[in-house]
């Protein structure tokens, strides 16, 4: 009976050879495809000498953790570089025209001015046009700031609300591989699903993956929390509708314990959550600080002091701000930046300009100019100089402890510039190293259409000759059938 | 089995990142090699940012500091006018004074009261001389015109006078009992109510709005010089009295050793008026020699500053066109291996 026996193996090899084509079109057909890991079929022979073909996925744990982790980590450099950039866009190009150390050096010019020429009614509007210039230029960049940060919470929902929908499509592909595995079936699409779905959930938040039996896994955070495991736990975030510089923006609970938010400018952050919080609590904040040392730095060099030795307190002269005090030194007050206007005893129209060069805005005891002379430019002159005499900054602010306040608001964009040299140069290295790491990972698992057209050759081979084995047979039979009639 | 090790998509990809990049530097050096700047200066500087603005700013504001030294110094020289040309104005008088050949001659004696008069009146238009809306010689107080003048109608140093002499002699300037007054009487007269009248409390009130203190500019960082001058001083006051004597008292009947005691104290008078007024002067010239020195280190140090911030900013630009060039070769062989690569496929051959 050895010929049907050749009859039963030729058809196995036609049906082994289209399963093998099958598995070679759908290679071809993915070839582009960068979530689908190449399936490799191969030949084995079970014990009763009949062969089957089984199909391969090709993987390599190792290089897909690593690139999880790379392209985490270049995604929150990305955020925090990105956000730098945005700062840096509120102080204008090149030469940082919109800058609050540019609008402080224009009144410092036009003060200096008109201590040259005391009795000027023009230059003395131009001073406090200028002066009017740099406050509403604090209150923008203060906007600008608070903006970002309502932005970076924002992306925080958002990305809250794309994880939690990711660990839930995630907790359906793995029972479907883990279903598949028990029975035996081919998962190769379920787990090129869930590779796709781990890279993704990567972009947001770091993580380690830790297989168990049964092909089941499990995510946790490169922080430690649990993300799923068996059912995916909760990540809850409570959105922020509106940001001024006192507010403190919420945490992101993962499995109940709060994301570390990222630190440095190289961030340590992995992924976009932690470097949005960074961003929205550390970035932001710090460049509002600076923003509100030089407000209050402003309200002190131009508050107006008692003339009459009787004790009074300083009080506001060309600054004022919400609080309408002159704040104690080297203390941070926040949002001072955003409230800080020019007294309206100066403007032009329901004030006179020319207090500034008298003193008195604030009564007749601050009044500098006793004799009320036209020349008297004293006061002008300690304005000027005072902007250049160094004063004590809160140290937090990052933007020095004792300076010029001039010096501060070049110091400010000192610090912002830095920041964004760094963030910049570390995003670029590590996106090409994410790039790299990516392009290894599919040199490793992708399908190369060269290598599948020879495959493809080889099969057309193989089936030819099972056809010709099959007519040979059929031949070998006839001839026998012939001969016993 | 595999056993080639590139995917297909890691050949197409291959150059996807080196493109990328080299666009975005193809834009920055074209810039560049235009602007003669770094294409994004800040990035280039990180920290050092806070020098190369503090820089820019400082120079702009040194400019200004020589455009208002430009103001200082036109006042400082309309100052320096008005004053030269009050001191021609006592010198004539001194003149006058020491022509005086025959006492006793009447018709002389009123030619040179005369002329004592009119140099006061020139004096005083010169002393309210004005730049700019400001008054040259009110010291502070630039807005009202600081010297009055004596020979209005109706004028308060006039009235004080003619009050003064009236209640010392019991009669007025041109009564013939004025021959009776004596030499020692003159002199006390001059010395205890002329004087305090004019060089003394009186000046305030009827001679003089000015302000005793002088402008100040600064002129650089850290200096700071007189930029004015007041009336408010020895030479003008001491003008003012010479003139007032001689022109209320020379050309009246007086005695002719009285005559010559006023004469005399009217000379002294006058010879400190110029002295004054020169003293004056040379005040001012050390401020205009000092305006001109912060002027010559502010351009220095302007000078060295530019340089330091175009090193700081400044890209060399044949370096900037040549790096463009290279990344434009780069480019295009990207492309070309590209095309290439993407046709590299066995499909073409079965």
């Amino acid at each position: 009976m050895s010929l049907s026996a050749a009859i039963r193996t030729a058809q196995s090899i036609l049906s082994n050879t289209s399963k093998q084509t099958l598995v070679v079109s759908d290679n071809i057909a993915n070839a582009s495809n960068p979530n689908y890991a190449r399936r490799a079929p191969t030949l084995q022979s079970d014990l009763g000498s009949a062969l089957s073909v089984s199909v391969q996925r090709t993987e390599n744990k190792l290089l897909l953790s690593q690139s999880l982790d790379s392209i985490s980590i270049s995604q929150a450099q990305m955020t925090v570089s990105d956000g730098f950039a945005r700062l840096k866009a509120t102080l204008g190009g090149n030469d940082n025209e919109l800058s609050p150390s540019r609008y402080l050096g224009n009144l410092q010019t036009a003060l200096q001015t008109l201590a040259a020429t005391p009795n000027n009614t023009t230059l003395a509007a131009t001073v406090v046009s200028s002066a009017k210039d740099l406050a509403d230029n604090l209150n923008n960049a203060s906007a600008a700031v608070q903006q970002l940060r309502l932005d970076a919470d924002l992306a925080i929902r958002e990305g809250v609300e794309r994880l939690n929908g990711l660990l839930g499509e995630f907790e359906q592909t793995n029972q479907v591989v883990i279903a598949g595995t028990l029975s035996g079936d081919d998962v190769s699409q379920a787990l090129d699903k869930r590779d796709t779905l781990l890279r993704e959930i990567s972009t947001l938040v770091g993580i380690r993956t830790i297989e168990r039996t049964g092909n089941d896994l499990a995510i946790y955070t490169t922080g430690g929390q649990t993300l799923f495991e068996t059912v995916p736990r909760s990540v809850n975030f409570v959105h922020t509708t509106g940001f001024d510089a006192a507010t403190t923006g919420n945490a992101i609970y993962i499995d109940g314990v709060p994301l570390a938010i990222g630190q440095g400018v190289q961030t340590s952050a992995k992924g976009e959550l932690a470097a949005h919080l960074q961003v929205r609590d550390s970035l932001a904040l710090t460049y509002q600080n600076q923003l509100d040392e030089i407000a209050r730095g402003l309200v002190a060099t131009f508050a107006e002091h008692d003339q009459t030795a009787s004790a009074l307190p300083d009080l506001p002269g060309l600054f004022t701000w919400a609080g309408g005090t002159v704040p104690s030194t080297a203390t941070i007050e926040p949002g001072m930046s955003a409230s800080i206007a020019v007294n309206p005893a100066l403007l032009p129209g329901s004030g006179d300009p020319l207090l500034l060069r008298d003193g008195g805005i604030n009564g007749a005891a601050y009044v500098s100019n006793a004799t009320g002379v036209a020349g008297f430019n004293n006061l002008l002159d300690s304005y000027v100089t005072g902007l250049s005499d160094p004063i004590d900054f809160d140290a937090t602010a990052l933007a020095g402890s004792r300076t010029s306040l001039i010096e501060y608001t070049s110091a400010s964009i000192g610090w912002l510039e830095a920041g964004r040299s760094d963030a910049s140069k570390a995003s670029e290295t590590r996106q090409a190293e994410s790039t790299r790491i990516l392009e290894t990972y599919s040199r490793e698992t992708g399908v190369n259409i060269d290598e599948e057209m020879t495959l493809m050759l080889k099969l057309e081979q193989s089936y030819k000759a099972s056809t010709k084995l099959l007519a040979t047979i059929d031949e070998m039979m006839n001839a026998l059938l012939a001969a016993a009639r | 089995m595999k056993t080639t090790f590139v995917s297909t998509l890691a050949i197409q990809n291959a150059m996807r990142l080196t493109v990328q990049r080299t666009q975005s530097e193809i834009m920055d050096a074209q810039q560049e090699a235009v602007t003669r700047r770094h294409a994004d200066i800040g990035l280039e500087l990180g920290a050092t940012s806070s020098r190369h603005i503090s820089m820019t700013r400082d120079v702009e504001r040194m400019n200004t500091t020589i455009l208002g030294n430009a103001l200082v110094t036109n006042r400082l020289s309309s100052s320096q006018n008005a004053l030269t040309q009050m001191a021609e104005a006592a010198q004539t008088s001194l003149s006058a004074l020491l022509s005086i050949v025959d006492i006793n001659d009447q018709g002389r004696l009123s030619v040179i009261s005369n002329t004592v008069a009119d140099s006061l009146v020139n004096f005083t238009t010169f002393a309210n001389a004005s730049v700019n809306g400001e008054y040259l010689l009110a010291g502070v107080n630039t807005d009202v015109r600081p010297m009055a003048d004596y020979f209005t109608p109706g004028s308060a140093a006039k009235t004080a006078f003619d009050a003064a002499y009236l209640a010392y002699f019991g009669h007025t300037q041109n009564d013939a009992a004025a021959a009776n007054i004596t030499a020692a009487q003159m002199d006390d007269f001059l010395t205890n109510h002329v004087e305090p009248l004019i060089l003394g409390a009186g000046w305030g009130t009827d001679w003089s709005s000015a302000d005793s203190t002088v402008m100040t500019s600064r002129i650089s960082a850290n200096e700071v010089v007189d930029s004015s001058a007041t009336i408010n001083a020895d030479g003008p006051k001491a003008m003012a009295m010479a003139s007032v004597i001689v022109a209320e008292m020379l050309a009246t009947p007086l005695a002719e050793d009285t005559r010559s005691v006023l004469v005399d104290r009217a000379t002294g008078y006058v010879g400190d008026a110029i002295s004054g007024i020169n003293h004056q002067k040379t005040a001012l010239g050390l401020s205009e020699q000092r305006v001109e020195k912060a002027n010559e280190s502010i351009n220095i140090q302007i000078n060295v500053m530019s340089k330091y911030i175009g090193e700081l900013e400044a890209v060399d630009h044949y370096e900037a066109a040549t790096r463009l060039t290279t990344l434009i070769t780069q480019m295009e062989t990207s492309y070309q291996l590209t095309a290439r690569i993407q046709q590299l496929s066995l499909t073409n051959y079965l």
